[in-house]
């Protein structure tokens, strides 16, 4: 089967939704409200394809003024006024519209794609276009027509349009793809999400993906979960990670099985930290570590491990490195991109997640929460990485501990549970493992205490001490 | 009343200067494109043009070249307006009388037009 010529966007996460980029020659729809992107969207894949050698032609009826647009891009990276009636030009065609109709339009466009050798043709007033005809029938002629004669040179066309999503526009039937650009109010934050409605002759990934808009432009993350499923990495089964508690790596049957997910559990102040603190101290050259947290800075992670006695490997040098996410207006997929991509750049073999709740906290659509766990575990394990990662629970001290979600329990490989609670007026911490996929593992508990060197297991803890096991 | 033309192909730009320069008391058409632009100045001889650079079908500096390649033409005043390439049509001042970037002040392009329309009714 022969593979379609493609026209690259320019934005990675957006050619990764459209399988490759537009198609060469075809006709597309890029649709949103004001201010939902389609101005900055359109020229920044302009902006790539004169870099990539292209030549544009980008036409508006009514709008903001010319200097106006280019004033509004100058701050951004991709913007290059040097290109302005060189490589890429800007015309209206407003006064033909009004004066002659759509069919000097379609003339003009013709003439003018020619005159300028242009590769890929901008439209920007569809809605507009639609004002003057007089049928419906005369704007699908004119998107026909604008589409065959472009096709006819090798031109691929984008057509802006403002029209609303739920509208049945007859234009939609003749273009190759349709892609809508929203701008919604998500509780007090405001989301951007990009759909790909219509793609023929390409599998796009499917729902709503979301983006941003900052000085680089645009950047979009395509959804986790809409990504193809990967191989799992294969790994020996007998093969370990030190957890770096010696104990603790006996209990685990050795350590902790290398590609695994392993979920931490436990109540604030129970030392799930300072469990993640020991695992990244055993990274080296071989298996270089990756912090990934939304509480501690860098240095206040370090000051901790010094406090307790425990090495982590320098700032500088590919051993161990320390990524902080701040609690904000955070987008679940940028969180995960940015995860897989240290991981794979860096090579990273240890992954310590503190903790799962700042996914959960940036995810706007709730419900997609498990699907997007297990997909993220899948993209983890495709990687080979062993990850240890942290999940909070809500009681503080207490012996009735509940897990967390059943759901998320399932996805993962392997649970250790951490525990606070009093007796005789004495704070105690213990430590169980809860499951472990594919490996035997010790099922007492034991007494944690914190030592010079940071933790260490303490004896066993007698049923009559150790409160019942959380249900499952 | 001295007559001009003005050449953009962007429609609020062209009746924003033709108000202005009706304000001020000249008669002014307006056409949008280079091509359209030349034929009109055949037709009939304005008094100064003001043009724009980057139009479909001529550019301005297209535009401009004609003119002044045309014995009958050659020496009518023309003002080019831009956006982005004011510099390249100021590396060929024998097309312009005057070369403004947009945005560009009122003031000084009535102050221009003035100053070069006066120069042609001598």
């Amino acid at each position: 089967m022969q593979q379609a010529h493609r026209l690259t966007s320019g934005i990675d996460g957006l050619d990764q939704i459209l399988a490759g980029g537009f198609i060469s020659g075809a006709s597309y729809i890029i649709q949103g409200q004001p201010g939902a992107g389609k101005t900055i969207l359109s020229n920044q894949i302009a902006f790539a394809h004169i870099a990539g050698g292209g030549r544009v032609l980008y036409v508006t009826l009514l709008s903001e003024s010319h200097e106006r647009l280019f004033q509004t891009m100058d701050p951004l990276a991709f913007f290059d006024r040097s290109q302005l009636g060189a490589a890429i030009t800007y015309i209206s065609v407003f006064q033909t519209l009004r004066d002659e109709g759509l069919d000097a339009v379609v003339k003009m466009l013709r003439k003018e794609t020619k005159r300028q050798d242009a590769t890929l043709l901008v439209f920007d007033g569809l809605l507009n276009a639609r004002d003057r005809a007089d049928t419906d029938f005369d704007v699908k002629t004119f998107v026909a027509e604008v589409q065959g004669q472009a096709a006819f040179v090798g031109c691929t066309v984008l057509f802006l349009t403002s029209s609303s999503v739920t509208d049945l526009n007859p234009e939609h039937t003749m273009v190759d793809g349709v892609i809508d650009l929203t701008d919604t109010l998500a509780g007090v934050r405001t989301v951007r999400e990009l759909q790909v409605r219509k793609s023929r002759g390409s599998r796009a990934l499917g729902g709503l993906h979301k983006f941003e808009i900052s000085d680089e432009g645009i950047t979009v993350y395509p959804r986790i979960e809409s990504l193809p499923a990967r191989v799992e990495a294969s790994v020996r089964v007998e093969s370990k990670l030190s957890i770096g508690v010696p104990g603790l790596d006996a209990m685990l049957g050795g350590g902790l099985p290398e590609g695994s997910i392993t979920l931490l559990a436990g109540p604030s102040g129970s030392g799930k930290t300072t469990l993640g603190i020991h695992f990244l101290s055993q990274a080296s050259d071989a298996e270089p570590a990756l912090h990934f947290g939304f509480f501690e800075t860098p240095d206040r992670l370090r000051t901790k491990a010094a406090a307790l006695g425990i090495r982590l490997a320098d700032q500088e040098g590919r051993v161990l490195t320390i990524e902080r996410m701040p609690l904000a207006d955070n987008i679940l997929d940028k969180l995960a991109h940015k995860l897989l991509d240290q991981v794979r750049s860096l090579g990273i073999k240890r992954l310590f997640i503190d903790g799962f709740g700042g996914f959960e906290r940036a995810a706007v659509h709730r419900p997609r929460l498990i699907e997007f766990f297990a997909c993220l575990m899948d993209q983890l394990r495709a990687e080979g990485v062993t990850t240890l990662a942290t999940w909070e629970i809500r009681e503080l001290v207490g012996s009735d501990v509940a897990a967390p979600a059943r759901e998320i329990s399932a996805i993962l490989d392997n649970m250790i549970l951490l525990r606070l609670f009093e007796e005789d007026n004495q704070l105690i911490r213990s430590v169980s493992i809860q499951k472990m996929r594919d490996s035997h593992f010790d099922t007492s508990v034991h007494a944690v205490d914190f030592a010079p060197n940071g933790l260490m297991l303490g004896g066993a803890l007698s049923a009559r001490q150790v409160p019942p096991h959380p249900q499952r | 009343m001295a007559h001009i033309l003005v050449v953009d192909d962007e429609f609020l730009l062209a009746m924003m200067l033709t108000d202005i320069l009706e304000d001020e008391g000249y008669e002014v058409d307006t056409v949008s494109n280079g091509e359209a632009a030349l034929a009109a100045v055949r037709k009939r001889r304005p008094d100064l043009v003001v043009t724009d650079f980057m139009m479909p079908m001529m550019t301005g500096l297209e535009f401009a070249e004609a003119v002044r390649a045309d014995a009958a033409l050659a020496n009518l005043p023309i003002i080019l307006v831009s956006g982005a390439q004011g510099n390249i049509a100021r590396e060929r001042p024998e097309l312009f009388q005057a070369v403004f970037d947009k945005p560009y002040r009122n003031s000084a392009i009535l102050k221009a037009i003035a100053t070069y329309v006066a120069t042609d009714t001598e």
